[in-house]
């Protein structure tokens, strides 16, 4: 079924990482001038399929074909040569050179081996022209919007002839207007001959932009069709399942409340954030990436200071800014960024779930050895931790398992409220319903639990209540009754006084 | 970090693994025996002490930047802040009478002060750790040399006491080292502030979110870091009997170099203290072995760099291939040990391979005579060198070389190894003449004989003093400058190394000639080192300062054609009078250069030295002092000096 149009094909891709399958026997194929949708669920494997288009990973089998003949992408150089370039969603320009540099990083035009700037930033002026911004090339790209860094983005694509561009959730991070500008030059670039591989959960963008869909599934391309396939049709194919079984929520008995936040504010970031969390109680936090939920997360924990508004625990008011009288008042903060900041990678499980008790339970500023390792075992065991042993390096875990140990590190304290920052990113499905279990038995003993998610199903499927935060400002709160996909959304879209986006045409986005 | 122990296999295994799991253990093992084979007075119970007092002050320095480099960060001040609390110890009991008692803990709390300094510069002040202890080994040597005048300050006896040995045989720096390293240990592996180093290394953030305090950790790593400091500075100065301003100069290099081979890692959350101690043990065993084995001094510095890239490297190599912890299977183990023996034996061919190349092979029967010098970093003494080597051919003597570095301890370490091998007589040119005085005690309780060269030694027998008369030639100088400039204009003087007894020789000798002259102004006076460079930079700044110049007197020609280079880049001219009479000097002296230079003969001073140190060795009598003279040359009698 090779069409002439055919520019890229892969075929039976498998890619297994230690404990989990990424990808397994996926087939996928692009056309020249069209823009084609990559859907599917947080962990369904869309990442690893553009790392593997991209140079990144390696499949373990399966076939790349390029224009039909069989292709081997072993780095970025391979992938470059090939004309595939990929815009992520953390964006790989060098804050303090020009615009036009970063457009020619390590191929900057030379004459006599000096590199000529006059000729670099001609070429860098026609590109940005090309994809229509108005940004100077001679620009330091340190102080540009997010939309020009993108754009910027593009023209690198474009300046490398790419005749594929695979776009990794190009729209989480702008404004409905720089939306539509974006959507224009793509649609340009496809007008070109330019193939275009777009990923979004917004499923009304595939109806606005794509051409085809390719729907993944737990590492599995479970469908191929086409973009004016409904919605409804859509979500099916994604998920599979119905939302019962993969979120085991089992209420428990509200209490009193535990934690209370009134006003927060901090300039810049969020502002007059107010918030409950009762003893027994799911509270989800929902919104778009960006919305300053986990700067709030940090503030109340006292990871980063607070301007105003109070934070009270327990009924106690906790001071500002001061992370240890917040765990003293029973507050554990399990980030965001798990490797970055919730584990220190090569110690040992033990030293790990032992972090935040180590120094509460020394005498005389001698650690009680044998006391941590008890109380690490009993958690490990606990937890179900899949480890060999309790001296087993971190770095070593899988996704779900280090999340455990960050989460036990907690319970060996005793905290009573819990904030969990994104706690299923990156962890595979059996793990993910381990972690929501592990959430169950929390709140039936007494416990408060406060989660951060960017993944609407889990915060449908997980909460008593839902708060939903758009710039830096709480615009909602939905029952776990009323809650449904399109009523959070269209708080998470709601517009701020700050923002000066125009609203037009947007009736609610629609997560996955 | 903690790895579990496998619970197969009998002793040999235990041993082996241990070795194994341990790569700088492994290397350390490899020296010993490869240093055994080679030299018969290695593997003595005496020298082994030695070896441990010369790694003592390095092992207690590294201790102590353990704490900072597993907590991730780095201490480049440790050496200036021994000197710094050593000196403050000296100053105290001696200059100003305080009881030893109260000075000690004085001296501990200034090194603690210092590295609270570079804490809160770190913490607080948000300095990257590099800069901010980079600042404060200027600071601290500074200040040392403010407190001292440049001086070395003797130490009450009952402080040098703690340079000495327990019951005659344990030596007391051995004993502080091993006491320190338990308590590193301990800390380490025991104490929350031990293990919030670990996490506070491997993890900054994590360690914060979890509720520990990193800036007041922070505080308290590395004024614990300051503390070892300090401890270090006393031992270095209680072994030479004073404290030198200029001391552990470096040290701060050879201290992390310690701690990586030990394996740490400077990305912070691995290291322990017993690996520290391997890794100071290594470079003191390198150091020792070298000198027993006579390598030429140049040759050493080569040497101990490539073992410690070396020693890395197989730590480094063993850990890719395993990865400690992680519960492996057995056939995974077996490659890897395959791969481990591999290297050991491709690093002991090496060394071996190169020791044996670069070790002499002494052939004649003569006597053994040691020389130890003070630096090779200076025509004058190679000139001295190659006197004294002249002679010793001539003679049928066996002579020893080795270069201390302007290190006064590396001196005693030198002398001491010379003890050990049981030379027939040695030639000593002081760093330091008090410093010299405790090692060269040992030489005469082992009766060996003792000559000095160009500078004496302090409160020790030597057989006779070989010098120029510094202070005569400083003297000498002043007069020529005076006639050459009418006894009238402005000059500028450039001091050698602050604190060496060459420079203090040579400027009291030329400040009382110049004081003669009362229409001679000392405009300028500031310290160039001995280095040409500086003199060049320092002679700038001084023109720049001052204006006109109408005369320079510097303390050696290095200095003093490094001024004449900045005078005449600057188009002007100047009477420039040097001191040494180096070849090059005479040659500059010979072009119209340099004005004159103060000509000491550096190769017969050696080669006098020899022959008076071969006459100790029969057990002639000798005189207690032989001058070499000094002598002004001039354009016009530079012809009658080689």
């Amino acid at each position: 079924m090779s069409s002439p149009d055919a520019l890229l094909r892969i075929e039976g891709v498998r890619k297994a990482f230690p404990g989990v399958v990424a990808l397994d026997d996926v087939d996928f194929d692009l056309r020249r001038g069209e823009v084609h949708a990559l859907l599917g669920e947080n962990g369904a494997g869309k990442s690893t399929l553009i790392k593997v288009l991209s140079g990144a990973h390696r499949p373990d089998r399966g076939r790349l074909l390029m224009e039909s003949a069989e292709v081997d992408i072993r780095d970025a150089q391979d992938a470059e040569r090939l004309g595939i370039a990929t815009i992520y969603q953390e964006f790989n320009l060098v804050p303090d050179i020009t615009v036009a540099e970063n457009i020619f990083l390590g191929r900057q035009p030379r004459r006599f081996g000096f590199i000529d700037h006059r000729r670099m930033e001609s070429e860098a002026a026609a590109l940005l022209d090309r994809v229509g911004v108005d940004v100077s090339p001679r620009a330091k790209v340190r102080g540009l919007g997010i939309a020009r860094l993108q754009m910027v983005e593009i023209a690198k694509a474009l300046s490398l002839d790419a005749r594929v561009l695979i776009m990794d959730e190009p729209t989480a991070v702008l404004t409905t207007g720089e939306v539509e500008r974006l959507f224009a030059i793509a649609r340009r670039l496809r007008d070109e001959g330019v193939g275009i591989v777009f990923i979004t959960h917004h499923l009304e963008e595939i109806a606005a932009l794509a051409d085809r869909v390719t729907v993944l599934r737990d590492g599995r391309s479970v469908a191929h069709v086409d973009a004016s396939t409904p919605e409804d049709e859509l979500v099916r194919l994604m998920v599979g399942r119905s939302i019962e079984e993969q979120y085991p929520r089992e209420r428990s008995d509200v209490g009193g409340p535990l934690l209370r936040v009134h006003g927060l504010t901090r300039a810049g970031h969020f502002e007059d954030v107010t918030l409950e969390v009762h003893a027994g109680e799911v509270v989800g936090l929902a919104g778009l990436v960006g919305a300053g939920r986990t700067e709030v997360a940090r503030s109340v924990f006292g990871a980063d200071p607070y301007d105003a508004g109070t934070v009270e625990v327990l009924d106690r008011p906790l001071p500002g800014g001061d992370v240890n009288a917040a765990m003293n008042a029973g507050l554990g903060l399990v980030p965001e960024d798990r490797k970055g900041q919730g584990l220190v990678l090569d110690a040992s499980v033990e030293e790990n779930l032992g972090l935040v008790t180590l120094g509460p339970t020394s005498r005389a500023g001698f650690v009680d050895l044998p006391g941590q390792r008890a109380s690490a075992a009993r958690i490990a065991a606990d937890l179900g931790v899949r480890m060999s042993s309790i001296a087993q390096h971190v770095r070593t875990l899988s996704g779900g398992n280090q999340q455990k140990v960050v989460i036990g590190k907690w319970l060996s304290a005793d905290s009573r409220v819990l904030i969990l920052d994104e706690p299923t990113r990156g962890v595979d499905a059996g793990a993910k319903v381990e972690i929501y279990r592990l959430v169950n038995e929390l709140t039936a003993s007494g416990h408060a639990v406060l989660m951060i998610s960017s993944d609407l199903p889990e915060v449908l499927g997980m909460s008593d209540r839902i708060l939903v935060m758009a710039q830096g400002r709480v615009t909602g709160e939905l029952s776990a009754e009323d809650a449904t996909q399109d009523a959070v959304m269209s708080l998470a879209v709601a517009v701020g006084p700050r923002s000066t986006t125009e609203e037009n045409g947007v009736e609610g986005h629609h997560g996955h | 970090m903690a790895t579990d122990t496998d619970k197969n296999g009998g002793v040999g295994s235990t041993v082996r693994r241990f070795l194994l799991e341990n790569g700088a253990l492994t290397a350390l093992a490899i020296l010993v025996v490869v240093m055994s084979l080679l030299s018969d007075d290695f593997l003595t119970a005496q020298n082994l002490l030695n070896v441990g007092v010369q790694a003592a002050v390095i092992a207690v320095l590294a201790f102590g930047v353990t704490f900072v480099i597993i907590a991730g960060g780095i201490d480049l001040s440790v050496g200036s802040v021994a000197a710094l609390s050593a000196t403050v110890l000296a100053f105290l009991a001696t200059v100003e009478g305080v009881p030893v008692w109260l000075a000690l803990p004085l001296a501990a709390a200034t090194g603690t002060a210092c590295g609270l300094v570079n804490g809160v510069l770190i913490a607080y002040g948000k300095l990257p750790p590099f800069i901010a202890t980079l600042a404060m080994l200027s600071i601290g040597r500074g200040l040392s040399l403010v407190l001292s005048e440049g001086s070395p300050i003797a130490l009450p006896d009952s402080v040098a006491r703690l340079g000495t040995s327990l019951g005659g045989w344990l030596p007391v720096p051995v004993l502080i080292m091993l006491v320190m390293g338990l308590i590193t240990a301990v800390i380490l592996r025991r104490t929350f502030a031990g293990r919030a180093m670990y996490a506070i290394g491997g993890n900054e953030e994590a360690a914060r979110l979890s509720g520990i305090r990193v800036k007041r950790h922070k505080l308290g790593i590395y004024a614990l870091s300051g503390l070892f400091a300090a401890v270090a500075g006393v031992i270095l100065a209680s072994r030479l009997a004073s404290a030198q301003p200029q001391a552990a100069q470096g040290y701060e290099l050879d201290a992390i170099a310690a701690v990586v081979i030990g394996g740490a890692s400077l990305a912070g959350g691995v290291g322990t203290a017993f690996g520290t101690l391997v890794g100071a043990l290594i470079l003191a065993v390198l150091r020792n072995g070298l000198n027993l084995l006579s390598v030429s001094a140049f040759w050493q510095q080569v040497v101990i760099g490539v073992v410690i890239a070396l020693a890395v490297l197989f730590d480094t190599l063993r850990r890719r291939s395993g990865g400690a912890g992680a519960g492996a299977g057995s056939a995974g183990r077996r490659g890897r040990r395959g791969l481990q023996l591999g290297i050991a034996a491709a690093v002991t061919a090496v060394v071996v391979g190169a020791l044996s190349f670069l070790v002499p092979n002494s052939s004649s029967d003569g006597p053994r005579v040691g020389l130890s010098l003070s630096t090779l970093n200076n025509p004058f003494f190679l000139q001295m060198r190659d006197g004294a080597q002249a002679e010793a051919d001539e003679a049928g003597v066996n002579l020893i070389v080795t270069d201390a570095q302007d290190d006064a301890s590396q001196q005693a370490d030198q002398i001491q190894n010379f003890i050990s091998t049981g030379v027939d007589a040695m030639v000593i040119n002081p760093v330091d003449s008090d410093a010299a005085g405790p090692p060269v005690r040992g030489a005469n309780n082992a009766d060996i004989p003792v000559v000095a060269a160009d500078r004496g030694v302090t409160e020790a027998d030597v057989e006779t003093l070989v010098a120029s008369d510094n202070v005569e030639g400083g003297r000498l100088a002043a007069r020529a400058l005076a006639e050459e400039l009418g006894e009238e204009g402005r000059i500028a003087v450039l001091q050698g190394v602050p604190g060496t007894s060459a420079s203090r020789e040579r400027g009291s000798g030329f400040e009382e000639g110049i004081a003669e002259y009362p229409d001679i102004e000392v405009v300028a006076q500031q310290p160039a080192d001995f280095d040409r460079s500086k003199g060049l930079d320092v002679m700038t700044n001084m023109l720049q300062g001052n204006g006109d110049i109408d005369g320079v007197f510097a303390e050696n020609d290095e200095m003093a054609l490094g001024a004449a280079a900045a005078l005449s880049s600057r188009g002007e001219e100047a009477v420039v009078i040097g001191f040494d009479g180096t070849p090059e000097g005479l040659e500059a002296v010979a072009d119209g250069v340099l004005h004159a230079s103060i000509a000491q003969q550096p190769a017969e001073l050696g080669r006098v030295a020899v022959r008076n140190a071969v006459a100790a060795a029969n057990g002639e009598g000798l005189e207690e002092t032989v001058m070499v003279p000094v002598e002004v040359v001039t354009e016009g009698n530079v012809a009658d000096f080689d």
